[in-house]
């Protein structure tokens, strides 16, 4: 790429994430990463191997879990930071779409005030917030939008739900969108149009994106860089390319051989990445290294 | 109403500590440790302090109820105008009443009586509010509609009031006082019990256990029934909680023991006219009450954290 | 829109109706005889048949129902035997100053609960959660009455910082409109009466609203904990929302729904706890008539008052149903989708 000797929009180094507490595991180790302008990356990896953490981790969204390490966006460190100057970051540097769409947005609050709540917190008039919130929809391409900016998010479909949180994103012109498996939750179809829009974004804007998947399959098209992730760690980086025609971990090679195949031999076995593995067996992760804080629920009877 | 649907909650705070083999304030070692040990087995590992004091008051509630009579200081019936309305003393721990009556005995009496009535009138609503939910769950459509709809014409008026209306029907009596409350309570539990059989008939591993041809008797017997009584039993405590503030209430406005009896309620009654001069009278029976109805409430609540499987506690 | 509330006002009219007939058949339940009650200890046999004429008695029981329904249209709840007054008429009176602290109450449950369940979620961890569940577990199980008691014994007898008992103080009673002293003093437009009225109401409805906080608290809490924990705060949090806006923007809103709900079934449960309070502050409201009326085996006031209150529970539920659907886009949406 030809910003590699520009200092980089996202600088990570050495991130470490451990579950706050006494004996909290630690989920994510040493990890590297950088983004730079208008850069897409798309960082890979089985649920669990750590990828949510690390997107939750920039902006330290997670209260329950303790950073270490180094975050530099636009050269401002934020590992150690002020709750002030991550709020400042926070959907007007850098912003984040969720996996579920239905979920994130409020179901008690109209489209336009959740819309344009990044600029009317940072004092942009209520009319002129609305304005900007409404066109950024409108360029989303949600039909009708100053009319629908008005109604609830249960009138909304997924897709539109997902445009609506894209919006919410992007009003406030950040210049990296961290989309946390943003089509998850959505129909094939939708997906597409989802991704297309992200992509299409990002080039309009300028807008450097990293995206959290699971799917080596849509990272192919959209991305310039691969990095991908295992028991916290990242196990390979390089362009997208290179990954996908000559990756060097064994992991990578199971991950891309365990994408199914319209033309593979309907009689075979689908293969599955333990299948790569069984040549280059690693040592076995350690204690509690499988699971995400935020996957971490609790069942509770109204006390907690 | 406090059989909440399990919630999804995302914990943002630090696992709890492991489980604490001791009480902070027991030394390892003696009784009081040998006491707080028992309890733990009892209650379950994670029990903490409120847990602990819940089955304390519990069983010294038992305990008055069960020797009460006999550990009484006094004759807890005399009257005695000489020693009328004594403060708390040497002579009567909590003090007298306006007829020279030893408060404290009057208490260590009372006990059995709340007690019986407040389990008497729970166990007896518990048993029509189930039957009736079974009833209404069994029966056509149309009826198990109309059953619900005269539950609910039920829970439409407080339960005080309901049971104040039917026992001034019935005349003031203990007898009716009972009967009243068992009609004031029993269609919460037939709403509950009725909720939960209708979730747990249409739960998707009810139907997977239809599916794979269960009859509708084992089907009854092994999912619906034990998943209703689940819900039942873990309300128990509260039930007899409530049960106990609301006889107390009853017998304070008048209904229910006749007055020479020692029941608790009818005793801060009794209190209010000297409330400004003799303030021991209505505070230790209200006291009694207060504390017969958190230790239950507590316990119940013990008990519903530990057999209900669907409440984990982090 | 407009058929679902249709259809819940119906629903509302019939379960009045339903509570109606329950008091209908309490009135069969009771031994003896109420045409002996209503001529008079010392009536002869004549007067006792007249009585029972007059009252409709002995005519055939269906009869009798319709009779009753017909009445209650009209306003018609039989005849006091110890005021010997409509019922109707004394309930007129004192229902106002029940609504009047029941409202009161109320309010001030939610002033201070909302708040302190906030606090209570935001804070939580598990001291705080001993805390809350102690709070809730207590409030629960002290009697009002003698809680009732003891605040007048410390609060107004040794401390004299609020007026013992009654409604209102020596010479500050505002003319009777509407039986509710606060209504009544604006409406005669005297503010010291006002004053000394809204005075009087502090200690029972403190002692009034101490169950009902602890609940209060703790759904507040727990509904507040389960907002919390959705994408949506997430999602603003990345939004670069702040801790105060959150909890005010997203996380009451959202939790608003489930404690209106509480505090409709709370409404009823008040309604029956003041009661218990009035008796003890000497509040001339439906609790201490209707513990004359028990007293004094005054059967048409026990079931008059009893009428009245499972009615104003009913209404508290439609009034909640309705306003919930006006805040509250998920239920809007159901319902339009239901009638749809």
């Amino acid at each position: 790429m030809s910003g590699v000797e520009r200092c980089p929009l996202l600088r990570v180094r050495d991130l470490a994430v451990r579950v706050r507490g006494v004996d909290g595991p630690e989920i994510v180790h040493g990890v590297d990463l950088d983004v730079q302008v208008g850069e897409r990356v798309a960082l890979v990896g089985e649920s669990g191997s750590g990828k949510s953490t690390v997107a939750k981790a920039l902006v330290r969204l997670d209260p329950g879990v303790e950073v270490a390490g180094s975050v530099q966006f636009d050269d401002a460190e934020l590992v150690g930071a002020p709750e002030r100057t991550l709020r400042a970051v926070r959907g007007a540097g850098i912003s984040m779409i969720f996996q579920d769409p239905m979920a994130a947005l409020n179901p008690v609050r109209r489209i336009v005030d959740q819309v344009a709540e990044p600029l009317l917190i940072r004092g942009v008039g209520r009319r002129e917030a609305a304005r900007r919130a409404v066109e950024m929809l409108d360029r989303l391409g949600v039909p009708r939008a100053a009319e629908r900016a008005r109604s609830y998010p249960t009138e909304f479909s997924g897709g539109m739900r997902q445009r609506v949180v894209m919006a919410a994103a992007l009003v406030g012109g950040p210049q990296l969108l961290v989309a946390d498996e943003p089509t998850t939750a959505l129909d094939v179809r939708v997906q597409e149009q989802v991704l297309d829009l992200v992509v299409q974004q990002s080039d309009e804007l300028g807008l450097a994106v990293l995206f959290i998947t699971h799917d080596l399959g849509i990272v192919a098209g959209l991305a310039d860089r691969v990095a991908v992730m295992r028991h916290g760690r990242i196990v390979e980086d390089g362009p997208v390319d290179r990954v996908f025609l000559e990756p060097q971990h064994p992991y990578t090679r199971g991950l891309i051989g365990a994408v199914p195949r319209i033309d593979a031999d309907p009689g075979r076995r689908l293969a599955t990445v333990a299948d790569s593995l069984v040549v280059a067996r690693e040592a076995p992760p350690p204690a509690g290294t499988n699971r995400s804080p935020a996957d971490r629920t609790q069942l509770d009877g109204g006390r907690s | 109403m406090t059989a909440s649907p399990p919630r999804l909650v995302r914990e943002p705070q630090a696992p709890p500590a492991k489980s604490r083999p001791h009480l902070p304030w027991v030394a390892p070692g003696t009784v009081g440790d040998g006491i707080a040990r028992g309890a733990r087995t009892l209650l379950g590992r994670h029990a903490g302090v409120l847990d602990v004091v819940g089955l304390v008051l519990v069983v010294l509630l038992l305990l008055a109820a069960v020797v009460g009579p006999w550990i009484a200081p006094h004759d807890p019936y005399r009257a005695d105008p000489t020693s009328s309305l004594l403060p708390p003393g040497r002579e009567h721990l909590l003090g007298t009443d306006d007829a020279g009556r030893d408060v404290l005995s009057r208490l260590l009496v009372g006990a059995r009586s709340t007690l019986l009535a407040a389990v008497g009138v729970v166990v007896a609503s518990t048993f029509v509010g189930a039957v009736v939910a079974a009833v209404a769950a069994s029966a056509p459509r149309w009826l198990d509609e109309a059953i619900m709809r005269v539950v609910d014409i039920f829970l439409a008026f407080p339960s005080i009031v309901l049971a104040l209306g039917i026992a001034a029907a019935l005349g003031p009596s203990l007898t009716s006082v009972v009967v009243a409350m068992v009609v004031a309570m029993w269609p919460a539990t037939a709403r509950l019990v009725r909720a939960v059989m209708r979730q747990t008939t249409s739960s998707q591993y009810v139907e997977a256990a239809r599916l794979t041809g269960m009859s509708q008797r084992r089907l009854m017997s092994r999912h619906v029934l034990p998943n209703s009584f689940d819900s039942v039993y873990v309300q128990l405590g509260l039930d007899i909680s409530g049960a106990i503030v609301l006889i107390a209430g009853l017998a304070f406005l008048g209904v229910g023991a006749a007055p020479p009896s020692a029941d608790w309620g009818s005793m801060v009654a009794q209190g209010r006219e000297y409330v400004t001069t003799a303030w021991w009278v209505a505070l230790f029976p209200g006291l009694a009450i207060t504390l017969a109805a958190v230790g239950f409430a507590l316990l119940g609540d013990t008990l519903r954290v530990r057999l209900d499987p669907t409440v984990v506690r982090a | 829109m407009t058929r679902f509330v249709l259809r819940r006002v119906g629903l509302a009219a019939l379960s009045v109706w339903g509570v109606a007939t329950l008091v209908f058949f309490m009135t069969k339940l009771i031994p003896g005889d109420p045409a002996r009650v209503a001529a008079g200890r010392t009536a002869t046999a004549e007067q006792v048949a007249q009585a029972r004429a007059r009252l409709g008695l002995d005519r055939p029981f269906a009869e009798q129902y319709l009779h009753y329904l017909g009445g209650l249209v009209h306003g018609d709840l039989g005849w006091s035997a110890s005021t010997k007054q409509p019922v109707a008429s004394d309930l007129a009176l004192v229902v106002p100053v029940t609504l009047q602290l029941v409202v009161v109450t109320m309010v001030l449950t939610v002033a201070v609960a909302v708040p302190l369940g906030t606090l209570a979620a935001v804070r939580h961890g598990r001291s705080a959660d001993t805390v809350t569940r102690l709070v809730a577990i207590l409030g629960g199980g002290v009697p009002v009455f003698w809680l009732a008691l003891m605040l007048q014994w410390l609060l107004a007898a040794k401390l004299g910082w609020v007026p013992i008992s009654g409604s209102s103080g020596f010479g500050h009673a505002p003319p009777v409109v509407t039986g509710a002293t606060l209504v009544d003093s604006v409406l005669a437009g005297s503010p010291t009466d006002l004053a000394d009225s809204a005075w009087h109401l502090v200690l029972p409805a403190v002692a009034l609203s101490a169950p009902f906080m602890a609940v209060v608290v703790r759904n507040v809490r727990s509904a507040l904990l389960g907002v919390l924990g959705t994408d949506y705060v997430a999602f603003a949090v990345s939004k670069g929302v702040g801790p105060w806006r959150l909890v005010r923007h997203h996380a009451l809103p959202a939790a608003a729904g489930s404690t209106l709900a509480i505090l409709g079934m709370q409404f009823g449960w008040m309604l029956g706890a003041a009661v218990l309070v009035e008796s003890v502050f000497a509040m001339p409201g439906l609790g201490t008539y209707l513990q004359q009326a028990v007293v004094n085996q005054d059967t048409f006031a026990v079931l008059g008052g009893v009428l009245v209150t499972g009615a104003v529970f009913v209404l508290a539920g439609l009034v909640v149903d309705l306003v919930q659907m006006l805040i509250d886009p998920r239920v809007r949406a159901s319902h339009l989708g239901g009638a749809a």
